[in-house]
């Protein structure tokens, strides 16, 4: 909240000219619209980070399988849009479902064949999954080769908006149209899950399940369906984040690894118990990462949230958006 | 790995590294153990290993053409970025001498971790520092994203135009022609250079490959180096001789081989390829257009002499494998084949 006030006070125009027309006086390179700017931008990559980390919301969060192939299914999920486009010569947009069904699929038969035989042993599931981000990559590799591929974005969606310009008409503070895009999907697909998660049958199945299994089993609930379609789920979603950044990045085998880390971050940082951990997860540590690298500049970024996200986790392990339970 | 190439299957050279990383960590095996190493591709120079035949882009052959080029058409103001590793960093270091050499001046230079994708900070820096052009060392996954994104944030190439090094016809068709447009690349080759030989290395590759695959300068880099090996193999045989790292050092300096770039040829001296200097205009297409072109090959200079001036390399014969760096002290002339 008090990072929003802030950033909405930096970006009132009156402010920021005045302290343009400071900057510009003592000739330093450094403005404070820029720094605005850079705060607004940071809301690009928290969009990123939320829509990546969504899945392992779903998958560790919720199902508590240290999913190590995570970004691989978001790997997937950009593929399956490559070979659509490259086939049918079908928009971006309209190859979302694929995305998630077919990643879904894969998602499911994963469940089905190894990680169902692993629930509660959670070593060997970072083992197998692991095992599975390799061959994935593999396989992608055989298929497509290593070689980069390219991802048509789709044209109404290029561009960006000029929010503030100044006096000689030169833009200070935009925001690309495809970014504010990702950040609309991010959060419609958050509402979406936390619409099934708290508000139908199957969720409240899913929260049982997960809350206390044999319990469950007794009850009626056939955990083993609910297992599956819950992690089908998560990997759809991770399917969707790849088809959606595909646009912006790059599509290689490797691609997923980067996504990874920051996943497992914000998963880890918002706190596994609620869904809406993952935005406040996102968003510290997306705009944490944007005003130090614009401060400083991106490895020691990387390296100052890394190190902070370890610090927190050894004080809080249960995340920063945790309520408090009786054990 | 390259110590079991060499020593349980006996080869007598390797052709091979990608990045200035792995060649830096091959290199004290192939000079401990004496045997070759042909290297394919352009990289950031300070480097003479009497072990090593480089085949690609010495500095003096990339960098001191295309910065004097962006100084002359787009403006003294440079903002430099990079992927955070040994190649980038050099490569900027020299590249900064040589736009200081020319009146200019670097207003940012930035790295990026191997491999990220996110560049909104960069390209952030970018915008407030306005620059009048951006020289870009970004390698591999980065390049395709980096361009997206610094058109997805309402930069035209127009207003900032981007040299790269490392981008080439490849990265171009992954990130879609449309975002290239506009930009440069500085290259010994491109798929579009006019020569019987390219058009003939082209439509073999293609034939071999698939319609759809590009040629770029390291492919054509790492097929002189292959011809420049069978050659001197073919020559120390016609000659009764044995192939031994002696014999094949001896053979392949001074090689020549009409190349796809034009006619090469490797230094007797340096053990560096002679090459052309050439800067292209990224197409819609995907193809370059060349805007700028030495007349022949460029004799190599492995030390950028904006940052040691006169330092030469020269490899005094070639069993003789003493230190072979030398101070002249004055500026260099450009020598052409």
């Amino acid at each position: 909240m008090l990072d929003l006030a802030f950033s909405s006070m930096l970006s009132s125009p009156a402010y920021l000219l005045a302290q343009e027309a400071a900057a510009e006086a003592t000739g330093e390179s450094f403005s404070y619209t820029s720094l605005a700017n850079q705060a607004l931008n940071g809301i690009g990559i928290v969009g990123i980070l939320l829509l990546t980390a969504l899945g392992l919301a779903i998958t560790f969060g919720v199902m508590r399988i240290i999913n190590l192939a995570h970004g691989e299914f978001i790997m997937l999920g950009a593929y399956i849009t490559f070979w659509m486009q490259d086939t049918f010569q079908m928009d971006l947009l309209m190859t979302i479902p694929f995305a998630f069904i077919g990643t879904a699929l894969v998602g499911a038969l994963v469940e089905l064949t190894i990680i169902r035989r692993l629930y509660g042993r959670p070593l060997e599931t970072l083992l197998a999954t692991w095992g599975l981000s390799i061959v994935l990559q593999g396989v992608i590799k055989l298929i497509f080769t290593a070689q980069l591929k390219y991802v048509k974005a789709p044209s109404y969606l290029s561009g960006s908006i000029d929010l503030v310009k100044d006096e000689a008409g030169s833009v200070l503070v935009s925001m690309s149209y495809y970014r504010s895009f990702i950040v609309v999907v991010a959060l419609a697909l958050l509402g979406i899950t936390m619409f099934l998660f708290y508000g139908t049958s199957w969720g409240r199945q899913i929260r049982a399940v997960t809350q206390n299994r044999s319990m469950s089993q007794c009850l009626g609930v056939n955990t083993k369906l609910i297992d599956m379609g819950t992690f089908a789920y998560g990997c759809g979603l991770a399917g969707i984040a790849g088809t959606v950044i595909s646009a912006l990045k790059t599509v290689s085998p490797p691609m997923g690894q980067d996504y990874l880390v920051d996943s497992w971050m914000v998963v880890v940082t918002g706190g596994v118990d609620k869904l809406i951990g993952i935005l406040a997860g996102a968003f510290l540590i997306g705009e944490s990462n944007a005003i130090i690298a614009f401060l400083l500049n991106d490895p020691t970024a990387r390296v100052l949230v890394l190190g902070a996200v370890i610090v927190l986790i050894r004080y809080r392990p249960e995340g920063l958006f945790t309520v408090q339970k009786r054990s | 790995m390259s110590k079991r190439l060499i020593d349980e299957d006996q080869v007598v050279c390797v052709l091979g590294c990608y990045t200035s990383a792995s060649r830096k960590s091959v290199l004290p095996v192939f000079e401990e153990k004496d045997s070759i190493l042909y290297y394919p591709v352009y990289y950031e120079g300070n480097e003479c290993s009497s072990n090593v035949f480089y085949t690609g882009a010495a500095p003096n052959q990339q960098i001191t053409d295309s910065i004097p080029y962006c100084h002359d058409n787009f403006g003294p103001k440079g903002f430099f970025v990079g992927s955070d590793y040994i190649y980038p960093k050099e490569s900027n270091r020299i590249a900064i001498a040589e736009l200081e050499k020319a009146g200019g001046q670097a207003v940012g230079d930035e790295y990026a971790a191997l491999g990220t994708t996110e560049f909104i900070t960069i390209i952030n820096k970018i915008k407030a520092a306005q620059p009048d052009f951006v020289l870009s060392n970004l390698v591999g996954d980065s390049i395709p994203a980096f361009y997206r994104q610094f058109k997805d944030a309402g930069i035209s190439a127009e207003d900032i135009p981007i040299m790269a090094y490392p981008t080439t016809e490849e990265e171009i068709q992954a990130m879609g022609p449309e975002y290239s447009a506009g930009h440069y690349s500085s290259f010994n080759y491109f798929q579009s250079v006019e020569t019987p030989e390219n058009t003939a290395f082209v439509a073999q590759f293609k034939e071999m490959f698939g319609d759809d695959r590009v040629t770029n300068g390291v492919m054509e880099a790492a097929y002189i180096q292959t011809f420049f090996m069978a050659q001197a193999m073919q020559d120390i045989l016609k000659a009764g001789d044995e192939i031994n790292t002696g014999t094949l050092r001896e053979a392949t300096r001074g090689q020549e081989f009409n190349a796809p770039q034009g006619p090469v040829k490797m230094d007797e001296a340096n053990y560096h390829a002679y090459l052309y200097s050439r800067i292209g205009k990224w197409q819609e297409d995907g193809q370059a257009e060349i805007v700028f072109a030495t007349d022949a090959a460029v004799k190599p200079i492995p030390w950028s002499q904006a940052l040691y001036k006169g330092r030469m390399c020269e490899h005094p014969t070639p069993d003789d494998r003493s230190d072979p760096t030398k101070e002249t002290g004055k500026d260099l002339e450009p020598v052409f084949l």
